[in-house]
C-alpha cells in the first residue's frame, strides 16, 4: 500500500459532489435517488428537456453533483446581505423571507470556514514538511464509479422563476412580511455576477424549509441547456441588478426619496453594459501584442458631450481621462458604487449656463452601469440633493465622484464656464500621481482589493515576507516577490483578491470561490481538479499550478496511474485566511515596505505612496 | 484593511523623542544611584542585559510568524531605538573605559562590534534599496546566477553565429579576451559598492573602438553584445548590493548569540566572586 500511496487518479469535476462540500459534517451526505426523483418531478426541473443536456452533463447528474438539499428551521439565516455567494437557492418546501437591510452580524451563526487556533499556527511552523506541496492524500475524495449513474428523464418544460424583489411588499424598507413561496429562486444575482448578496434571507416556515442550493457552475449548466430558464434568469438578473444597484447607491439612499420617486427612477433608469464580461482574455492578448488598451476600451461618455444622465457604476471599472495634447491622460478610475456626471448635472440643474462633461469615461475591461436620465435627475434627485450640495454637506464617502464645489466655483471664476470640475477623488488621484494612475489602470491593478505593493526604496530584498508566507502554508510560499515596477513601487505576483475575480469564471467545480464574510478569493484544495482554468484566466498570472506530493508516500509526486500524469492543484495567496492576524507578508516586513492595498481606498494608497 | 498611514518623519520624530525621554530617565536613575553611593554597576549591568535580550528577541520574532505578536516593522523600530539606548547604558556600565580582564575585554569588543555592525546594517538597509530601485532590472537574488548563465549562453551563441555568418573574428577575439571572463561570474565588486559605472563604460568603449574594423552585420551583433554587457553589469550590481544586505546579517546575528553566551558567563563570574572583594 505504501508503495502505491502516491498513485491517484486525476481528479474530475464531480469527484466531490456539492452535497459533500460542507464544513458542517452532520450536513454532508449524498443526494439519494429518491430525492433526485423528487427534484425531477418538481418545477422547474420537471419542465426541462433532459434531451438538451449533453451525455457528459445529464440533468440528473448536474442535480446530483452541483446541488445540495439544506434544511432550515424557522428564523435560520440562509444568506446574509453583504456576503459573497457562489450559489443560488430554490425553495422546494416551506418558505423564506427577505430582509432588505443589513442584519447585525451577531444574529448570524454561520458555519463558515474556521481559522486555525494560534497554537496550531505555531505548531505548523515546526511540523511543516520539508518538501514542497505535500498533501494528505486521504483528504481527497475517492471516486466511486458504481455511484456515477448517467441517464436522463423525460421531456421537460420551462418553469417561470418568480422575481424575488417583486414579491416584496416594501422593497425599499428594511423588512418584509411577504414569504417567498415554494418554487422561488433567489441568490442568482450574487452567484452569477460575482457580487455581494443584496439582501438577507431567513427561513420562514413554522416547521422546516427545504432549500435546494445550486452552485453557480450547476446553475450555469442548467441555463446553458435550458433556453427558457436562461432567458428568464437573465431577465431577472438585469431587473434585480437594476433595483439592487439603485437601492445600494449611497447617493440615492441619501436623497430620502418617497416610494413614488423610487418607482419613477426605477422605471426611467437604464441598465447598460460596456466592454466584455470575459474581458481578461482580450486583455491578455492586448498585453502580448502591446496594443494601447485605451484604444480597445469602449467609450461610455466622452468629454465635452452633453451630460445626458447620472451614471452609477454597478460592477466593473471605468477609466477617467482627459484630452492632453494629442492623446489622453488618465487621472482616475471609478469602481462599483461610484457615480459620474454628478457635478455637471448639479451645476446645470441650478444654472442657466450649461457645462458639458469634463472627462471621458471608458469601460476598463467591462462596466455595468445604471444611467438615470437628466430629466429624471432634475425632477427628482436635484431637489432632494440641492441643499446638501449647496451646503457642502454631501459627505465624501457618499459619492464615488466626490465633489468640491468651492474648487469648482473658484476655477469657474478664473476660467471659462467649461473649466474643469475638480473633485476630491481627482485630487486624491493627483496625490498618487497621474503616472501611477496610468500604471494602475493600464495594468488593471485597480481590480485588486488586496494588491501587494512593495516600496522598492525601502525593501531590502530580505524575503522575510516570502518566508512568513511559507511558514503559514506548510513551507510553500504563495506569491513571488517579483512583478511589474513603476517608479520605485512593485506590484508583486500575489493574488489581489479582485473586486471582479475572473479566475472564478471557468472553474468547473467551484473550488475557487469567495469566502463567506470578507470575500477573500480562496481555493478549496480538495475540490480543485487541477484543470488550470483559473490560472489561465487570471490576467495577472497570480495563480500557480503545482504538482502535489503524497505525505504517506514520503513526499513522492502523486501520479494518475491511467495517464501517468502528475496530479496538479491550483495555488495562490489566500491572505492567510486560515490564520489569525491577517496577511503574514505584511506583518513580516521589517521595513514597512509591503502593503496590501485596496484600490478603492485611494486616499489610503496616496498617503502610503507619499509617506 | 484600512489603517492609518503615518509619515516616516512623524514616526521618526515620535520615536526619537521617546528614546530621548527614556535616555534622560536612565541617566537620572544612574546619576541618582551614583550620588547615593550605590554601586550602579549592577543596576546598569542588569538594564543592559535586559535591553540586549529584548534586542535579541527581534531575531526570534522574525523566525516565528505565529503567534502574531506586533508587526515586524514595529519590532525593528524598537530594535533600532533600543539599540541606541543600549549604547548609552553600555557607556555607563563601562564608565567609558576599556576593561582589563580577558573576558571583559572580549565582551567589550563583542558589544562594540555588534553595535557598530548594527549601525552599519541600518545604514545599508536605508541606502542600498534606493540604489537598487534606481538601477531597475529588479531581480531576485537567488535567480541571479541563472540569469548570468543565460546571458553567457546568449552571448556565446551570438558570437558563434556571427563567426559563421559574418566571419566575425574581431568579435570572437574580443569575446575570448574580454567577455568570456566578464560573463563567467560576478565582477567589479568595488565599483558596484561605490555605484560606479566606469568598468562597464570602459568595456563598452573598447567594444565601440572595434567598430572601425567591423562590417555592418558585425556592428549589429556588436550592439547586441553591448546590450548584454549592460544587462550583466546590472545583474552584478544587484548581486553585490543585495549580497551586502544579506552578508552583514551573517555578522550581526552570530555576534549576538556569542555576546549572549559571554554575557551569561560574565554574570555568573560577577556573582560568583561578588563577595570576594566586597
Amino acid at each position: 500500500m505504501a508503495a502505491d500511496a502516491n498513485i491517484m487518479e486525476v481528479p474530475k469535476r464531480w469527484d466531490l459532489p456539492f452535497s459533500l462540500d460542507l464544513v458542517n459534517e452532520a450536513e454532508r451526505r449524498h443526494l439519494s435517488e429518491a430525492e433526485l426523483d423528487e427534484l425531477l418531478s418538481k418545477p422547474p426541473f420537471c419542465d426541462m428537456d433532459a434531451e438538451r443536456f449533453p451525455r457528459s452533463l445529464p440533468l440528473r447528474e448536474v442535480l446530483r453533483n452541483d446541488t445540495r438539499i439544506r434544511t432550515y428551521r424557522d428564523g435560520d439565516v440562509v444568506v446574509r446581505a453583504g456576503d459573497y455567494g457562489n450559489s443560488a437557492f430554490l425553495i422546494i418546501e416551506g418558505g423564506c423571507r427577505a430582509i432588505l437591510d443589513g442584519l447585525d452580524r451577531s444574529v448570524f451563526n454561520q458555519s463558515g470556514q474556521q481559522r486555525k487556533s494560534v497554537w496550531n499556527s505555531v505548531k505548523g511552523i515546526f511540523t511543516a514538511p520539508r518538501l514542497p506541496e505535500v498533501r494528505d492524500a486521504s483528504r481527497y475524495p475517492q471516486r466511486d464509479h458504481a455511484n456515477l449513474q448517467v441517464g436522463g428523464t423525460g421531456a421537460l418544460l420551462v418553469q417561470d422563476v418568480p422575481n424575488l424583489l417583486s414579491l416584496v411588499d416594501d422593497p425599499y424598507g428594511t423588512t418584509t412580511n411577504t414569504v417567498m413561496p415554494t418554487g422561488t429562486l433567489f441568490g442568482e444575482l450574487s452567484a452569477l455576477g460575482r457580487v455581494q448578496r443584496a439582501v438577507s434571507v431567513v427561513a420562514a416556515d413554522a416547521t422546516e424549509s427545504r432549500l435546494l442550493e445550486i452552485r453557480w457552475q450547476g446553475l450555469r449548466e442548467l441555463m446553458r441547456y435550458d433556453p427558457a430558464l436562461r432567458d428568464h434568469v437573465n431577465a431577472l438578473f438585469r431587473e434585480n441588478g437594476l433595483q439592487a444597484a439603485l437601492r445600494n447607491s449611497p447617493l440615492l439612499m441619501r436623497a430620502n426619496l418617497t416610494q413614488e420617486q423610487w418607482d419613477q427612477i426605477t422605471q426611467d433608469a437604464e441598465f447598460e453594459t460596456f466592454g466584455s464580461y470575459d474581458w481578461f482574455g482580450t486583455y491578455k492578448e492586448l498585453r502580448q501584442h502591446q496594443v494601447d488598451p485605451l484604444s480597445q476600451e469602449p467609450v461610455i461618455v466622452e468629454e465635452d458631450q452633453y451630460a445626458n444622465g447620472l451614471i452609477l457604476i454597478r460592477a466593473g471599472f471605468a477609466r477617467l481621462s482627459r484630452r492632453h495634447g494629442k492623446g489622453e491622460s488618465t487621472f482616475g478610475y471609478l469602481g462599483k458604487g461610484d457615480v459620474f456626471g454628478l457635478a455637471e448635472l448639479m451645476h446645470n440643474a441650478g444654472s442657466h449656463k450649461q457645462v458639458s462633461l469634463q472627462a471621458t469615461l471608458r469601460a476598463a475591461g467591462y462596466a455595468d452601469l445604471v444611467r438615470i436620465p437628466t430629466r429624471t435627475f432634475e425632477e427628482i434627485l436635484y431637489p432632494a440633493l440641492v441643499d446638501d450640495w449647496q451646503s457642502g454637506a454631501l459627505p465624501r464617502k457618499v459619492l464615488g465622484e466626490q465633489l468640491d464645489r468651492r474648487t469648482y466655483e473658484r476655477r469657474s471664476e478664473k476660467r471659462s464656464e467649461s473649466s474643469l470640475i475638480a473633485s476630491d477623488r481627482r485630487r486624491r488621484v493627483n496625490n498618487a500621481g497621474p503616472d501611477m494612475m496610468e500604471f494602475l489602470v493600464e495594468n488593471r491593478f485597480i481590480n485588486g482589493t488586496a494588491t501587494m505593493m512593495i516600496d522598492l526604496d525601502r525593501c531590502t530584498r530580505c524575503d522575510d515576507c516570502v518566508s512568513a508566507c511559507a511558514s503559514g502554508h506548510d513551507n510553500n510560499p504563495r506569491f513571488i516577490r517579483h512583478g511589474q515596477v513603476h517608479n520605485h513601487f512593485m506590484v508583486a505576483n500575489a493574488c489581489m483578491h479582485c473586486e471582479d475575480p475572473v479566475c472564478m469564471l471557468g472553474c468547473p467545480t467551484g473550488a475557487i470561490h469567495r469566502r463567506e464574510g470578507d470575500g477573500e478569493v480562496v481555493i478549496n484544495d480538495i475540490t480543485c481538479i487541477g484543470c488550470g482554468t483559473c490560472a489561465n484566466s487570471c490576467p495577472y498570472d497570480n495563480i500557480r499550478m503545482v504538482n502535489v506530493r503524497d505525505q504517506a508516500a514520503g513526499g513522492a509526486i502523486m501520479v494518475d496511474p491511467a495517464r501517468g500524469r502528475p496530479i496538479a492543484k491550483a495555488t495562490k495567496c489566500d491572505l492567510c485566511a486560515d490564520h489569525h492576524g491577517g496577511p503574514a507578508c505584511e506583518r513580516a516586513c521589517p521595513h514597512d515596505a509591503l502593503k496590501r492595498v485596496h484600490m478603492d481606498e485611494l486616499e489610503d494608497l496616496s498617503k502610503w505612496l507619499n509617506r | 484593511m484600512v489603517e492609518s498611514v503615518t509619515s516616516f518623519w512623524t514616526r521618526r520624530l515620535r520615536s526619537v523623542l521617546l528614546t530621548l525621554v527614556a535616555a534622560l530617565l536612565l541617566v537620572l536613575v544612574f546619576y541618582a544611584g551614583s550620588i547615593a553611593f550605590v554601586d550602579t554597576a549592577y543596576l546598569t549591568g542588569w538594564v543592559l542585559f535586559a535591553v540586549i535580550l529584548m534586542l535579541a528577541f527581534f531575531n526570534l520574532r522574525k523566525r516565528l510568524t505565529y503567534p502574531p505578536l506586533l508587526k515586524a516593522a514595529t519590532w525593528l523600530r524598537l530594535h533600532v531605538y533600543l539599540g541606541c539606548l543600549a549604547v548609552l547604558v553600555f557607556a555607563f556600565h563601562t564608565r567609558m573605559q576599556i576593561p582589563t580582564g580577558a573576558l571583559e575585554v572580549t565582551l567589550y569588543l563583542l558589544f562594540v562590534t555588534l553595535a557598530a555592525s548594527g549601525f552599519v546594517g541600518l545604514y545599508l538597509s536605508r541606502t542600498i534599496p534606493n540604489s537598487l530601485a534606481d538601477r531597475g532590472n529588479e531581480v531576485i537574488f537567488e535567480r541571479i546566477p541563472r540569469f548570468r548563465r543565460e546571458l553567457g549562453e546568449r552571448m556565446q551563441a551570438l558570437v558563434l553565429a556571427a563567426v559563421e555568418t559574418e566571419a566575425a573574428f574581431i568579435l570572437s577575439d574580443f569575446y575570448r579576451d574580454r567577455l568570456h571572463a566578464y560573463l563567467a561570474g560576478p565582477t567589479d565588486y568595488w565599483a558596484h559598492l561605490i555605484r560606479s559605472t566606469r568598468p562597464r563604460e570602459l568595456l563598452l568603449h573598447e567594444l565601440h573602438e572595434l567598430r572601425r574594423y567591423l562590417s555592418d552585420g558585425e556592428i549589429a551583433v556588436a550592439e547586441e553584445i553591448a546590450e548584454i554587457i549592460r544587462l550583466k553589469y546590472d545583474l552584478d550590481f544587484h548581486y553585490v548590493r543585495q549580497g551586502l544586505l544579506k552578508i552583514w546579517l551573517f555578522i550581526h546575528i552570530p555576534l549576538t548569540w556569542v555576546l549572549l553566551l559571554f554575557l551569561l558567563a560574565h554574570i555568573v563570574i560577577v556573582y560568583a566572586f561578588a563577595g570576594t572583594f566586597a
